[in-house]
Formats: C-alpha cells, structure tokens, sequence
C-alpha cells in the first residue's frame, strides 16, 4: 500500500503545480490587458510589466507540463496504444517513463541548473529600462519544472507499477482524457 | 625517431574552434564578417585553424551567445556587447553611446586611446575576450509616423527603442516599448506604436518600414555601432602562439572589411530607397530637440558614472578621447564637407 | 545519418503510444547523446529560455482560454447551431461556420497551435453532438485552424520576408487573395460532400416551436456577442490598440465580459477554466520543448547538412526546379519544423530561383502555402497533435490523420494553382 499512496501524494503535488499554474494565467491574462489599456488610453509604458507578461507566461506553462503529465493531458499517437489492454499499456509507460522520460527531464534538469545559477552569479536582470531584476528567478524555473517532472513521472511509473501489481481494479485512468 | 617527428606534429595539429553568432542566417552585412574571418584564419594558418559557425538559427539563442561563449559551449562568438548589458552593465559602453563617437574616430579610442585595455578589463573576469567585430556605421533615428517638431512631441510617444537609447528617450517622456520582431511591422502601420528604431537603410527596407512611416529621421543614438568577436580566454591559451596571432588578425581584417562594405551598403540601400519611394521624407530632429536629448543622456552618464568606478573610468576615457579627436575631425572631415556645396 | 535513423527512430517510438512530447525528448536524448556526448543537453536550457520569452506564443494561452470560456458558457455553440440553422437546408452548415470563424480568428493571429486549439474547443463538440462525420469534423478543424499560416498577420510570412529579402507589408498584402481561395476551396469541398454524403454533414434541424421571427432573433441573438467579441479582437488590432498578441488577451477577458453579462460566472468557472487552459497550453508547449530537442540533436548530429546536401543542385530549368523545389519542402514538411525550413532550406533555394527569373513574391507565396501543408502532414504535423490534444476519447489520431487528407490535397491542388496562374493571384 506504500507505493499507492506515494503515487497519491505525487499526483496531489502535480495538482498543486496545476492550480499555481492557473493562478499565473490569470495573472498573466489581467497583466497582458492592463498594459494594453494603459498604453492606449494613457500613453503609459511599463517595460517591468511588460516582462512579467512573459515571466508569468513562462512560468505557467513550464509548471503546467509536469501538472499535465499526471493529469494525462499530453498528446499521444494513439494508433496502437488505444486498442491495448491496460496492463500493457501499463508496461508502455513504465518503460517509456524509465528510458525516455526519467533522463531527458533529469538531463536538462541537470544543465538547467548551471544555467540559472550563471544568471545568479551574474546578478542579471533586464538590459532595458524599467525592466525586471532577477533574470535567475525565472531561469530556475527551467530546472525546478523539469525536475517536477520528473517527480511527475515518477508518479507515471507507480501508477504503472500499481496497474501491473492489481492495486488499480479498472480502467479509473484515461491517459488522454481531460 | 620519434622524438624527431613529435615536433613536426605538434606543429601540424588541426584546431577546431566554434563559433556562435547571434544573427539569424543571411542576416546581410552582420553575417559577413565571422565567415571572412573563419576563412582568413584557415587559409593564414595553412588549414591548421579551423573555425565552424552557427548561426542563431541552430542554436536557437541570438542573446545566449555571452554565457555559450563563457561556458565554453563554444569557442568564439559574434555579437554586440551592449547585448549584455543586463548581465555586465560595463559592457554597454563597448558597442557605440548616444552623442558618442563615429566608427573611425572609436576605432582610434580602441586600439590608440586605450579603449581595448577598458574592454579587457570588463570582459576579464568572466573567462573572455572581446575585439572589435566590424562596424555598421551611423544608423538612422528610427522610422515615426508623426513629425517632432519639439520636446513636447516626444511626450508619450510610444517607440520601440531598447535600451541605453531608450533611457534617453524616457527622460524626456516618451514611452519606450517592448514589441515582438514579429510584430513590429502590424504595430507600426496600425499605429500601436508611434514609431521605431530598427537597424539602418538596408535592414530597414527589408522590413519595409518605408511604406507604413513618412519619416525617416537621422540619428543621434547610435553614431556607429561596433560588433564583437567574443574568445574563450581559456580556449584561446590552448592555441599555439602563431595560431593565436593569426585569429586575432583574421579578426581586425574582417572587422574593417565589414565596416567598409556597411557603409558602401548603406549607401546603395539609400540610393535604391530614394529612387524606388522618393515620398520617404528624411528629417533632422530639431536643434532643441537633440540638444535636450543630449542633456538627458549626459545626466544618464553621470548616473552611470556615480555607481560604479569602473564605468566611470570608461565613461571618462571615452569623453576624454572624444574630445580630443573630435578636434581633428572637425578640422579635417567636417571643414572639408562643409566647404564644399552638397552634391 | 544519425539524423535520418533518428527520424526513424522517433517515428517508431511514437507509434508506441508514450506522449508525443516526451518521445522526441527521450529520441533526442539517446541519439543526441550517443553522438556527441551528454554536453549537447547543455543547449538545451537557451532553447527552453527562447520559447520562455516568445511573446508572440503567448497567444496560445489566451486564445485557448478565449476558446475554453465561450465553450463553457455555451455561448460557442450557440454561435456555431444559429449559423448552421441560418445555412437552413444547406447541408455541411456547421462545418462552414467553423470555416468561417477559423478564418476569423485567422486574422488575428499567426500562430498555429492558438486557432487549432481554440477551434478544437469550440467546434469539434458541437459537430460531434450533431452526428458529424469525425473525419469530416477533424479535417474541417485543422485545415481552417491552420489558416492563420497563410492569412496575415502571420508569423510564416514574416520569417519568409526576412530570408527572402521582401517587405513584409508586400507579403501580407499578396498572401490574401491565396488566403481566401483557400478559404473558398475549402468550403467549396465542403458544401460538395455534404451534398454527395448527407450523412457525413446533416443539416442541424430548426426547433419546430419557434415562428419564423422568433426564430431569427434568437437566431441573431447567440450570433451577435461571440462574432463580436472576435471582431472586437480583430478591430482592436486594426484600430492600433493591441498587437496581435496582445488582442488575444483582450478577447480571454471580453469572454469573461460575456460570461458576466450571460450570469455564468463565477469564480469557480474562471479557476476550472484557466485549469483546462494551463493543461491544453501545457500540452502544446511540451511538444514545443520536445521538437526543440528533437531538431537540436538533428542538426548537431549534422542532420541539416544532409538536407543542404540533396537540395543544393535540384536539376531542371524554371518549371523543373518549382515543382521539385515545391516536392522538396512539402516531403521535408512532413517531419521537419516550418522554422528549420524557412531559414536553412529557403535560403538554399532562393538564389537559384533568383537565377531562374523566377519572381521573389510567387516564390514566397508558394512556399508559405507549401508550408502551411505541412502543419497538416502526417505524422508530425503539428496541428494534428493540437487538435488530438483537446479532442473527445472517441476520436482517434487515425480520424485526424484521415480527415485531413481531402484538405491536404486541396492545399496541393492551390499550390498547383498559383504555379500555373501567378497572374491571377497578382504576383508576377
Ligand atoms: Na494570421
Ligand atoms: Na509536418
């Protein structure tokens, strides 16, 4: 019953990722509209705003991918895997997870890290005026998104191992659904 | 035997180097000079050199090329250092200043007044090197859609103008904007903007500016823009002295070639552009308008210089030189323009 | 080499079912790193960083979440049953009305991914619930959400522009009579298989209670508010308020307005919907983040040299080299990204078309409608991947790949058409 209920709580972390990702959009949408309307309607420029604009953006969608990966939003080709029973595809994606996910996420993770902390080291912010200090913060985000999936996929895995050990009786998970 | 033939070998070894640019491919003049430089250092050093380029197209990072370069991802890189100026605010001074110099007259602070040694003491501690990397001269004010006739004009005109520049500008109450490449052309012709600043003649045209703004006002904000050669300094001490000699001087080759082909360029692009819309109204911003520019951009100086030592140094040396060889030229070039008729 | 069985590679392991996304990250990986060592990952980060400050993607999000509200609110698929009612007897109602709106929202973006998902959202449910034919509904989707490609502002054409050397007010203006036969073709296919299989495309039946007025005004009323709110977005470019970027925005907050003055907001309904909208935005960028992986170990395993290799001499005088050249970039189109194509390849072809007489313009036109093909081109067509990513369970990725065949061909046979007729399109 421990790695059922691990899967649970990475999947209601993966949902957290989910709901702060949302939180930012809406951000991002009321953001966007604002510098539209001061600008016209005022003449007035925020260079600051504007970067948050793609600060919020792309901190949305990268915490959204891991989010996305638990609640199975992501694209298959589903020619094949649609007409297989759930224990094998149950294999599929326990094996895809280990050979293909788990590295690449951990990989770009792992360079993301060096790439962040340069900016850090560097104090870099924005080269124009009225723009947004910090440039690490949102850098980091590449490396702490892509070690979330991996987490996320972790969950992938235990669901898998879950379905193949009998501890999930039906069909509750529909990787393609949302 | 062997120790005979070591030697021989040694002098013979092939080195590969890589360099990242951060133009996109066939980016016009901007593209010419790192190619003329891999293919000079090849051809000096006998084949020994060996210089691969990228363009931004494969490595997907046009402003990565400092920490690409610094990471020793690659080797050499081609750029301009005020991109880095969020990263290394001294760097901004090393491209071309608001009210600064021309391309001939920089040229002689670089490599006579003492503005190489100011470069090497910036880009040092960060593991590089940075030469000159050919010059594209003066570049236009930027395209507007509605006249300035005073200061009051640039109140809250919107204009797409980054940077140094734009600080300038914001002084004076304008509202410097950040709009996609991608979206300039739209924002322009449907007046979400007032006006923009691009490249020059011949980049400008590609954009087709022309044909969406009346006006086309000469510069003041970038007198002569200079591009960089970035070396890894620790790639660099891996290459036998001659190799070492051969790049730098392939370098400062294809860095005048460049200045010299922007400029005949520039040229032929103007010629074309007056012949082909001879609408296109070319306008000097007022006296007073340049010399309230010109205030703001001093007290932004004094800013810059009251923060940090090391930018005041520079700043200092730049003004320094600027007017002393600003005599001269207006002895030489300038007296002999203006005694002659405009043809 | 390694490019080419690479491609393969990918290729197989996507039929196996794991998410698109993660299949060309997990291929790049293996290739990428057996070639040139894990380092070549150390790019990976400035990649990621480019598409994190692509403002011009932020269009995505909002259109979706634009897409998400008016669906929520129903107020999509009132606007798509009283067009098709209004079409009365005329059979494939819906499909033109998604055609329609699709060139709409065309115009106010450039980016693919945004109009596919939006489309998706909105049509593919009401088409569905009135018995559609899946392919039928699938093809119609992603052909006109991907006319945002060819019918200005577009992000193809500006990057053509720039290789080419051609203003890009000259391509936006001779991209729209190419932009609307398309347009033209597309609903011209459709009003002729509706007509040949009525039961791919019923006509959506009127409700018998309602008198001829009643009717209309209702009729008016769920047409009215979303055709405004879109033309609200369209106008807000044409008046100078907003790039087009940024009038996605305003169209995610107008729907909100919508939903307000419809009493079907709620704090609730705007959470649920930035959720959906975070997972299908999610969904795209993945496969953005992947295919970046993807096309990086490519080109870095010297994939790009390959393909400068095969097209550097194409044989045949002005007629041979377009068709080839056309050939070339349609069967590159099928696994390569748009972008690789207009910087690496067009500029190998440019100068011989140059040579060739042939005029800049046509060229570029043929090309940007060569490679709006290619969103729709299986297997890696991107606009197939968008639509399979917010389609119900009952559609397979077959259904998409089938559906949009008929529409692939249309494409082809208006490429064919601006090859022969240049003139009439005004670009000689
Ligand atoms: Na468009
Ligand atoms: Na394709």
């Amino acid at each position: 019953m421990f790695l059922l209920r691990l899967e649970q709580t990475i999947d209601r972390f993966s949902d957290l990722l989910g709901k702060i990702a949302a939180i930012l959009f809406v951000l991002m949408l009321f953001n966007v509209f604002y510098d539209v309307v001061s600008r016209y309607l005022f003449n007035a420029v925020s260079i600051g705003m504007q970067e948050m604009e793609w600060h919020l953006f792309a901190a949305m969608f990268m915490l959204g991918i891991p989010f996305t990966l638990r609640a199975g939003g992501h694209v298959r080709v589903d020619v094949i895997y649609e007409g297989l029973a759930l224990r094998k595809k149950a294999w599929i994606d326990l094996v895809c997870t280990l050979v293909l996910l788990i590295p690449f996420c951990l990989l770009v993770a792992w360079y993301g890290v060096d790439f962040a902390r340069e900016s850090f080291q560097l104090g870099e912010g924005s080269g124009d005026p009225g723009g947004l200090p910090y440039r690490w913060i949102i850098k980091s985000i590449i490396p702490f998104a892509m070690f979330f999936n991996f987490i996320s996929g972790i969950g992938l895995m235990l669901r898998s191992i879950n379905i193949l050990a009998g501890r999930h009786q039906d069909d509750d998970y529909t990787p393609i659904q949302h | 035997v062997a120790a005979v033939i070591a030697p021989a070998q040694a002098a013979e070894k092939t080195y590969r180097l890589k360099l990242a640019e951060t133009w996109p491919t066939n980016f016009g003049v901007f593209s010419h000079p790192a190619r003329e430089m891999a293919q000079l250092a090849e051809q000096m050093s006998n084949g020994r050199l060996k210089i691969e380029i990228d363009t931004a197209n494969k490595h997907k990072s046009a402003f990565g090329v400092f920490d690409m370069v610094r990471a020793g991802q690659y080797d050499l890189g081609h750029s301009a250092s005020y991109y880095w100026k969020g990263k290394v605010p001294n760097t901004l001074f090393f491209t071309t200043m608001p009210f600064g110099m021309t391309a001939t007259e920089q040229y002689g602070w670089f490599y006579y007044g003492g503005g190489m040694e100011l470069m090497q003491k910036v880009y040092e501690p960060f593991g590089l090197m940075s030469v000159p990397g050919g010059n594209t001269g003066m570049q236009m004010g930027g395209w507007f859609r509605k006249e300035i006739n005073s200061v009051e004009d640039l109140n809250g005109l919107k204009m797409r103008i980054p940077g140094f520049a734009g600080e300038v500008l914001a002084k004076l109450g304008a509202s410097p904007t950040n709009i996609a490449p991608g979206e300039l052309y739209t924002s322009l012709e449907r007046g979400t903007i007032d006006a923009l600043e691009w490249v020059g003649p011949s980049m400008d045209l590609r954009m087709g500016f022309h044909k969406i703004a009346p006006y086309y006002y000469t510069g003041w904000h970038e007198p002569g823009t200079e591009l960089q050669f970035l070396i890894n300094k620790k790639k660099f001490e891996t290459l036998p002295e001659d190799l070492q000699k051969i790049l730098l001087t392939a370098m400062k080759v294809s860095a005048y070639n460049m200045t010299i082909e922007s400029h005949h360029a520039s040229a032929e692009n103007w010629f074309n552009m007056k012949t082909e819309f001879p609408d296109v109204q070319v306008k000097n911003f007022p006296p007073e308008v340049i010399a309230a520019l010109k205030k703001a951009n001093d007290e932004l100086l004094v800013d810059a210089a009251a923060a940090d030592p090391l930018a005041k140094e520079i700043i200092d040396s730049q003004a320094g030189y600027q007017k002393l060889i600003r005599v001269w030229t207006n002895i030489g070039e300038r007296a002999y323009l203006n005694s002659m008729a405009e043809e | 080499m390694i490019g080419i069985i690479m491609f393969f590679a990918a290729l197989l392991m996507l039929l196996v079912g794991f998410p698109v996304a993660y299949t060309f990250g997990g291929v790049a990986l293996i290739f990428g790193v057996l070639a040139e060592g894990p380092d070549i990952f150390a790019f990976m980060p400035f990649r990621i960083q480019s598409i994190m400050e692509n403002v011009t993607l932020m269009a995505v999000p909002l259109f979706i979440f634009m897409g998400i509200v008016l669906q929520r609110t129903r107020l999509a698929e009132q606007l798509l049953e009283s067009m098709g009612q209004l079409f009365g007897g005329v059979r494939g109602g819906l499909a033109i009305s998604t055609v329609l709106v699709g060139a709409l929202l065309a115009a106010s973006t450039g980016v693919v991914g945004a109009s596919v998902v939006a489309m998706g959202l909105i049509s593919l449910p009401v088409m569905m619930k009135y018995n559609y034919d899946k392919r039928l509904a699938c093809g119609t989707i992603c052909a006109s959400g991907t006319l945002g490609q060819i019918i200005p502002p577009s992000i193809i054409l500006i990057i053509l522009g720039d290789v080419l050397g051609i203003p890009v007010g000259d391509l936006f203006q001779a991209a729209v009579l190419p932009g609307a036969v398309l347009v033209g073709a597309y609903l011209i296919y459709i009003l002729v298989i509706a007509w040949a299989k009525p039961e791919m495309a019923p006509t959506i039946p009127r409700d018998d209670s309602l008198n001829r007025k009643q009717f209309y005004l209702k009729a008016v009323s769920s047409i009215v508010p979303p055709l405004a709110l879109v033309l609200v977005v369209l106008g807000s470019i044409f008046a100078g308020i907003a790039t087009p970027t940024e009038s996605a925005a305003l169209g995610g907050v107008g729907a909100l307005i919508l939903a307000i003055l419809y009493r079907q907001f709620s704090v609730k309904m705007v959470m649920e919907a930035s959720i959906e909208t975070v997972k299908v935005t999610a969904m795209v960028f993945a496969i953005l983040l992947g295919a970046t992986a993807f096309s990086m170990a490519f080109s870095y395993t010297g994939g790009d040299y390959i393909v400068e290799e095969v097209l550097s001499d194409l044989p045949g005088g002005a007629t041979g080299f377009l068709i080839l050249s056309m050939i070339a970039i349609l069967i590159l189109g099928f696994f390569i990204d748009f972008v690789e194509i207009a910087f690496i390849i067009v500029p190998i072809l440019a100068p011989v078309a140059d040579l060739l007489g042939i005029a800049p313009l046509w060229f570029a036109i043929l090309i940007a409608m060569n490679l709006q093909t290619s969103f729709l081109t299986p297997p890696f067509g991107f606009s197939l991947f968008y639509l399979k990513g917010v389609a119900p369970r009952e559609v397979t990725t077959m259904d998409i790949y089938k559906g949009v065949m008929p529409f692939i061909l249309i494409q082809i046979l208006i490429v064919i058409s601006i090859m022969v007729l240049p003139s009439w399109y005004g670009l000689v």
